[in-house]
């Protein structure tokens, strides 16, 4: 099962996503509350709900009114799925009668808009069940108006009480003082509680009455939050430019992927987000790069689009193809240890032994971020060389960031951040020497280019970090020994 | 002739009542007004701030009168009054997804004459929400049950009118009531700055601002953290101060200091978000206009009536025609007894 830690959605900007849903109703709100990514045994559900999104995006400009208005039928509303649970084993009280009925209105009010939209969005596996029977109950007097009250249409009985009881609060009306006036108190106080048990009666009757349609409200609930969520998630694909995912065996393709929160970040900065591709077999794939180069950017973004996949939502993509995981591992040094004392190296490995226990219970897709970086280079490159030689034989598909030598190579395939390396450094440093002020690193990440390209041959990390030296304006005796230790290695 | 209080209250939509203490006869002043005025046919909505209507005082232990509405009255109370102590027969309205203690506030509409107890909302955003609500429903006039403590709920923004109830309960001695109930519709009635560009100014502060502002002359100035304003009046940044706004609490503690210092205080307006913010005894309060200061708020109370109760919930009384008679010589607006047979 996918299980990821509240910061782990968080870090990838799952999280984020999710806060930029707007579900109209609050059954929309508790399903968004309670989203979880599907198992490859849910694979038939998934892609029950990926297909709507996709009917929703094909359909929805030819019923956006009927749309609109149905979504906002329930807005503001509240959720009573509690009651109508309470009322299948306990009488309910005349507040939460009334808020049946005014769901069961609701619904009548939905009912045509609802037809509409279906008739042009067929979505799959969305039903309104009748409930008119349920309404009946609770509106004898077919007043149809949101309010409720027990009538006197239910018992004679009451009918004779509440008679008693208006005559004796007129003598109280008409009278000031008096043994009479104080006589009639007495006896309202008693009428009433009459009232009250016989009222308490009803209450008890009409909620056995509406025991048998319980199921269909709780249905009907469940068709809403999810008209709500595909709703969202469409608007969230138009907005973004997310895809219908092809769900395979094991491969992950994902062309061109964005991920919301950074690029809203960076929008806001006027700058753009650079789009992430990347194609994953079993093994490990091991993405390099210079410190700045956005690896940690490329890992957050396969994570998420894998795990919206998982939740049913398109990916934001250009083209997308994810297999379903059994289990999603992030093991990353920011994540780990601070909750149990463990120096964060020690965090680690604690955590990858955990992970390595599970993968025997399934696929799944591992995702290690500058694994063993906070220990010495030369022993961390042997522990990352020894893991990554180890995770090619598993049942998983596992990415890894690194910055150590002579991991690449053992990994089933190779990405690098193309960063500096299409760029002339040249005019760059021109450009760096001629503004004004300390801009210098400003400059670097904007033509820093933070997208992924596939290294074929055998090749080590890239030389970025000296050419970010340079650009920087290191002192050239410097440069000139570290130049000189580069070609000694 | 006397105006009755169902006269004085009638041009207005929305009234709250509050009590100089517990047994001032709030009650008794609702419950009569809820008779006059559905009498003449028009549609009453109740609502409190807090907890009202027991039958029992909580803290006395005397019996209280409970609020007995008419049908058709509009009731906002908290659901598990609704559902325990009511004896009205109720149409439910509404739900309002507001909370107090006592569950969510529920809207009703009473179908039969009858108790009810009151809880309401405490926020000023939720009581005009409500009075929407209530209207909606056909209220003619909505009547809260407000409290002293929170007089920001009695501002014109909330309500139109407040009464202001008053009685022997409040103390055994009837010079101490008199004189502590004129205090509190002096600060009641304050009247409204009338500068409306600095009134403006006052308002764009933030609502949490609890600091000094000064109307200098080369504009407003904020008074820094630490410094009295006996001090600041004397800095070149305050030359020409006409007015000073307070954000916070105008209390003894800050006001005594100020009020017996040397600083030139004469012809200078101070001015307070709204009668709330003023904490002081009658002393402090009473040099502020010796030393020339012209107190002003923002927002005033629109006092119409003060009700007295002769009879103390501690089993004394006073004599009724003296009591209203000695609380007219000191305030301005009409002083009702509450046990008279018509208000």
């Amino acid at each position: 099962m996918i299980d990821l830690k509240f910061e782990q959605k968080e870090n990838i900007g799952f999280q984020y996503v999710l806060d930029i849903l707007r579900p109209n109703s609050p059954y929309g709100e508790e399903a968004v509350r309670r989203l979880n990514p599907f198992t490859p045994a849910e694979k038939t559900e998934l892609l029950r709900q990926l297909g709507n999104v996709q009917r929703v995006l094909e359909g929805e400009e030819r019923c956006q009114n009927e749309l609109n208005r149905m979504l906002r039928v329930f807005m503001c509303a509240k959720n009573i799925r509690a009651t109508v649970l309470k009322c299948g084993e306990a009488a309910l009280n005349e507040i939460e009668l009334f808020e049946v009925k005014r769901f069961l209105l609701q619904t009548e009010e939905m009912k045509p808009y609802f037809k509409t939209v279906q008739s042009v969005l067929h979505l799959e596996g969305v039903t309104l069940e009748d409930t008119s029977e349920a309404l009946e109950i609770l509106d004898p007097e077919h007043n149809r108006i949101a309010t409720f009250y027990i009538s006197d249409s239910y018992s004679p009985r009451l009918r004779a009480i509440r008679k008693e009881k208006k005559a004796l609060e007129d003598v109280i009306r008409r009278t000031q003082s008096g043994s009479e006036r104080e006589e009639a108190q007495t006896k309202r106080v008693r009428v009433a509680a009459d009232e009250e048990h016989e009222e308490a009666r009803i209450r008890g009757e009409l909620s056995e009455r509406l025991r048998p349609s319980l199921p269909a409200m709780l249905h009907n609930m469940q068709t809403i939050a999810d008209l709500d969520l595909t709703v969202e998630k469409a608007r969230l694909a138009r907005k973004y430019g997310g895809v219908m995912p092809e769900i395979t065996e094991s491969r992950v393709v994902m062309e061109d992927m964005l991920n919301p929160q950074i690029a809203d970040l960076l929008e806001e900065r006027g700058k753009t987000f650079t789009p992430v591709s990347i194609a994953l077999d079993r093994g490990a794939t091991v993405i390099t790069g210079a410190n700045m180069g956005g690896k940690s950017v490329a890992l957050k973004t396969i994570a998420l689009n894998i795990l919206l996949a998982h939740c049913g939502f398109f990916p934001f993509a250009r083209r997308a193809s994810v297999p379903l995981f059994d289990g999603m591992y992030i093991i990353s040094e920011d994540l780990e240890s601070i909750d149990r004392g463990l120096s964060s190296f020690g965090g680690e490995i604690v955590r990858f032994n955990q992970v390595a226990e599970k993968l025997s219970e399934g696929f799944a897709f591992i995702l290690l971020d500058e694994f063993a970086r906070g220990t010495n280079p030369d022993e961390g490159a042997a522990i990352v060389q020894a893991v990554t030689a180890w995770l090619n034989t598993k049942n998983a598909v596992t990415v890894l960031a690194t910055h150590y030598d002579n991991v690449a190579q053992l990994g089933a395939a190779h990405y690098q951040v193309i960063g500096l390396k299409e760029l002339n450094v040249e005019a760059l440093r021109n450009e760096i020497a001629n503004a004004c002020g300390d801009v210098g690193v400003e400059l670097i990440a904007r033509h820093m280019n933070y997208g992924l390209y596939r290294v074929e041959e055998r090749q080590d990390c890239p030389r970025d970090a000296l050419n970010i030296c340079r650009l920087l304006g290191m002192r050239e005796d410097i440069l000139a020994v570290v130049e000189k230790n580069y070609e000694n290695r | 002739m006397k105006p009755t209080l169902s006269e004085l209250i009638r041009p207005y939509r929305s009234v709250s009542i509050i009590g100089m203490c517990k047994n001032a006869g709030k009650t008794t002043v609702l419950n009569k007004i809820i008779r006059e005025v559905a009498g003449n046919g028009q549609t009453i909505a109740l609502t409190s701030i807090g907890r009202d209507g027991e039958n029992k005082d909580l803290v006395t232990g005397t019996k209280k009168p409970g609020i007995y509405v008419a049908e058709g009255t509009l009731v906002a109370t908290a659901s598990e009054l609704i559902l325990h102590h009511c004896d009205v027969t109720r149409e439910i309205l509404e739900t309002t997804g507001v909370s107090t203690p006592m569950g969510d506030v529920v809207v009703l509409r009473a179908r039969s004459d009858g108790s009810i107890q009151l809880a309401g909302p405490s926020i000023t955003s939720q009581l005009s929400r409500l009075g929407d609500t209530f209207r909606a429903f056909g209220a003619d006039l909505v009547m809260i049950d407000g409290a002293l403590s929170r007089k920001t709920l009695c501002s014109r923004s909330v309500t139109e009118a407040t009464v202001l109830c008053s009685g022997a309960s409040y103390h055994k001695d009837i010079d101490v009531v008199v004189e502590d109930t004129a205090h509190v519709c002096r600060v009641l009635t304050l009247p409204e700055l009338e500068d409306t560009q600095a009134a403006q100014q006052f308002h764009q502060l933030d609502e949490a601002f609890r600091g000094t502002m000064l109307l200098a002359e080369n504009g407003p100035w904020i008074l820094p953290a630490g410094m009295s304003l006996e001090d600041g009046l004397r800095k070149p940044e305050a030359a020409g101060t006409k007015i000073v706004f307070f954000g916070g609490a105008m209390s003894d503690g800050l006001m005594k200091p100020l009020l017996m210092s040397s600083a030139p205080l004469k012809g200078l307006t101070f001015a307070v978000r709204d009668s709330s913010k003023i904490l002081l005894k009658r002393e402090n309060y009473d040099k502020i206009a010796v030393r020339g200061i012209d107190l002003r708020v923002l927002e005033s109370v629109n006092l119409v009536a003060v009700t007295v109760n002769p009879f103390s919930a501690y089993g004394f009384h006073f004599d009724k025609d003296e009591l209203m008679e000695r609380m007219q010589t000191r305030v301005d607006i009409p002083v009702i007894n509450v046990e008279d047979g018509a208000i």
